[in-house]
């Protein structure tokens, strides 16, 4: 409607053109804005404000009184978290799970973005498709779906391997789970590599036949380094998301109650909320995605520093 | 709007009312200014198949009830998840006048300040229920609501198969101790650990063996769960852990349907509610009507058992039409044969009609019979205290204790640390022990 205004008032009224100018423009934003308040600033102070408050009985006795209050507690709760063992155990896990997981899945989707983007596959576009589509199944769908094929009792190909061998026993579980994370998220980069490699000049490729490189090479000395960029992103998305990982481990969880409430840092977070795990309420589990927001960012942070460094 | 109402509520006399239903219905709301109240009520009952579901069981007393209707809504999420839901919404002033919280829930729900104190309303109606499942709807003085089902916990076993091996039905845990035994030799189990099922399934087992893990004293709670009665539970379990003679699977994982529907599993501790659903991998089958349900052999001299699971319907704090709700509670809560199809152990006294399905997996037991004894043997004492959620920590321990890392009194030490813990939490004087 004002794109409708401003193309019929051509008028040479400079200063309320300009006015109208900026108005319109706010217009354009205003949509935007009031997402980004309401579903990303809003839940942000809404948390922080909540991780500094505590559920407690106000009126003693062996109920309480009936009646829980906010109570302000500083960095308490912060405090408990970061002090919290299973909070520190779950870290270890997703990092154990981060430190295999990752590589793997950026290297897996790098190798597929470079061989769609190289001559030797035909029907690029089916590739594609192909590989992003288990990125397309819900991520609890997919982890049931593992689920039903690590089970003992009704994995359709568990029979076929050594005897003995348990996708689910304690010290394999880990590995299980980052299987399914590659599963599901290496078309997804895959897609991250394909778009930076369409941004490559195709010039540099003739230049680099023309000085007789090799298919090899052109992939190794042109086309890697170039993608740089796309690798700092889909790696620092990858840390945040291993940080949070949560869909896997509940599925597993559900049928391996040996790993507890507070497998990883977000199982914490959600049954504290759930009243799981004490301390419960939402103070606490604010408190616990808090502390892990700070951590994946300073994950992320000291990565892109590194990085950086030693680029230049 | 009122005349409107008034006109709506004529016209719905005029179709539903016929004698007692005209004068009941009618006659009573048509007061004084004649606007029906409407009563939000959110459950989870299953509504499955073959079932009386919930929105025609509220639509009988909708007909016959036009100044007090009815809004029945299911709620499709984990009852964990029910909880919060409560909870959120209570806070922001939506919250619904009625809704079905665990047993284990309400002591939790009540500390939030979202239950209401019912019990002048209640008490009216407190002797349609049976003692046990009305005190489980008690917080100390208060009664929050009027209790719907419970889960005594029962003996589930496979008749056929005891009278292969040459054995009765056990009545005492030393029995189905040498019963184990003794199907073990044959690969058989006559009882399945479930570790996913340990927080209330082995608390309801301490309460069948005559202890008490959380009593009063004045101002705060003695929490013990080391009693003689608990200590005779893990050893019941340690020595069939021991000597490989359980079952170890989740209940809910495919590993117990497996060993349910392979013949491996003729035993099983579980609570009543289970009968409507446990037979269901058998039909079609030819185990199908080859097992039967006792009750739960005696962990010593109680003649007790314990309560796992099991809920009632509570009042919300905003709720403004307690007097309305609470008859509409009573109601629901006695309709005894229709709540059965749903697979419920009614809390109301008078045993309902076994459902058809039942009697067919069943052997053509009176199921409900059965359950009925096992109802009034509830224990009377056993309570839940504010934060019994988080002792879903036990089913960890459980399942370690199940593969043998840790023993199985592993679990009772957790269940006593961690309710400590969150009594702690909350703000809630624990006793020093």
């Amino acid at each position: 409607m004002p794109l409708t205004l401003e193309a019929k008032n051509k008028s040479p009224r400079r200063s309320v053109r300009s006015g109208r100018k900026g108005l319109t423009g706010f217009l354009f934003l205003l949509p935007f804005l009031v997402l980004f308040v309401v579903v990303f600033l809003i839940p942000i102070i809404v948390s922080i404000r909540s991780a500094l408050f505590a559920q407690v009985a106000s009126g003693g006795g062996l109920y309480g009184g009936g009646e829980l209050v906010d109570q302000f507690v500083g960095l308490d709760n912060l405090v408990a978290a970061a002090t919290n063992g299973a909070f520190w155990k779950g870290m270890g896990r997703v990092a154990l799970f981060g430190l295999v997981q990752i590589p793997l899945m950026i290297g897996s989707g790098l190798f597929l973005a470079l061989l769609l983007d190289s001559f030797i596959v035909r029907r690029v576009a089916f590739f594609r498709l192909a590989f992003f589509l288990p990125y397309a199944v819900p991520g609890v769908i997919a982890a049931m779906m593992w689920a039903y094929l690590y089970t003992p009792q009704l994995s359709p190909f568990l029979e076929y391997l050594p005897d003995g061998t348990n996708f689910m026993a304690p010290n394999v579980i880990i590995l299980s789970m980052a299987n399914m994370t590659t599963w599901t998220f290496t078309g997804y980069n895959m897609l991250i590599f394909l778009a930076a490699l369409q941004a490559i000049p195709r010039e540099l490729y003739e230049a680099a036949a023309m000085d007789g490189a090799t298919g090899f090479q052109v992939a190794t000395r042109i086309k890697i380094p170039l993608m740089r960029g796309a690798a700092l992103l889909a790696i620092l998305l990858s840390i945040i998301g291993t940080v949070q990982l949560f869909n896997e481990p509940v599925i597993m969880q559900s049928v391996n109650q040996w790993m507890g409430n507070d497998y990883t840092p977000m199982m914490l977070a959600y049954n504290s909320l759930m009243g799981q795990v004490t301390p419960s309420g939402s103070g606490p589990a604010s408190a616990i995605s808090l502390l892990m927001a700070i951590i994946a960012g300073a994950l992320a942070a000291i990565y892109a520093f590194a990085q950086r460094q030693k680029g230049e | 709007m009122g005349r409107f109402a008034q006109s709506k509520m004529a016209m719905a006399c005029a179709v539903f009312g016929s004698g007692a239903l005209l004068l009941t219905g009618c006659g009573a709301g048509d007061g004084s200014d004649g606007d029906a109240v409407t009563i939000d009520y959110l459950h989870r009952l299953p509504d499955g198949e073959g079932m009386t579901p919930v929105a025609d069981i509220v639509a009988k007393w909708n007909a016959d009830h036009p100044d007090i209707q009815v809004e029945a809504t299911k709620f499709d999420g984990d009852a964990s998840e029910l909880a919060l839901k409560l909870e959120t919404d209570v806070n922001a002033g939506t919250g619904p006048c009625l809704a079905q919280v665990g047993y284990g829930e309400v002591p939790d729900l009540y500390v939030k300040g979202l239950l209401q104190d019912v019990r002048s309303e209640a008490d009216r109606y407190k002797d349609n229920y049976s003692a046990g499942a009305y005190s489980l709807m008690n917080v100390g003085n208060t009664v929050v609501g009027l209790p719907q089902d419970t889960g005594p916990l029962v003996y589930y076993y496979n008749e056929t198969a005891f009278e292969q091996l040459g054995v009765e039905v056990p009545t005492t845990m030393d029995e189905l101790s040498e019963i184990a035994a003794t199907a073990a030799a044959q690969e058989q189990y006559a009882a399945a650990f479930t570790p996913d099922e340990a927080q209330y399934w082995l608390s309801g087992q301490a309460a069948a063996a005559g202890d008490n893990w959380f009593t009063p004293n004045g101002e705060e709670w003695i929490v013990d769960t080391g009693g003689a009665g608990t200590q005779v539970v893990a050893s019941f379990w340690q020595e069939l852990i021991d000597d490989d003679e359980v079952l170890v699977q989740d209940r809910w994982g495919d590993g117990f349907t497996q060993a349910l529907t392979d013949g491996s599993l003729i035993g099983h501790v579980g609570a009543a509610w289970e009968a409507g659903f446990l037979l269901d991998p058998l039909d079609g089958t030819d185990a199908e009507g080859q097992w039967r349900v006792a009750q739960l052999p005696a962990f010593g001299e109680t003649g007790m058992t314990g309560p796992d699971g099991g809920s009632g319907v509570a009042v919300m704090k905003d709720c403004e039409y307690t007097e309305e709700a609470m008859a509409f509670n009573d109601w629901f809560n006695t309709q005894v044969d229709d709540l059965a199809t749903q697979g419920l152990v009614v809390a109301a006294t008078g045993a309902p009609e076994t459902p058809e399905k039942m009697t067919r997996q069943f052997g053509g037991q009176d199921v409900f019979e059965e359950m009925n004894i096992a109802n009034a043997a509830l224990s009377p004492d056993f309570v839940y205290v504010p934060g019994f959620a988080s002792l879903s920590a036990m089913n960890s321990t459980a399942a370690e204790a199940g593969d043998g890392s840790v023993p199985v009194s592993d679990i009772f030490d957790t269940a006593r640390s961690t309710s400590v813990e969150a009594l702690d939490n909350l703000g809630i004087a624990v006793a020093d022990s």
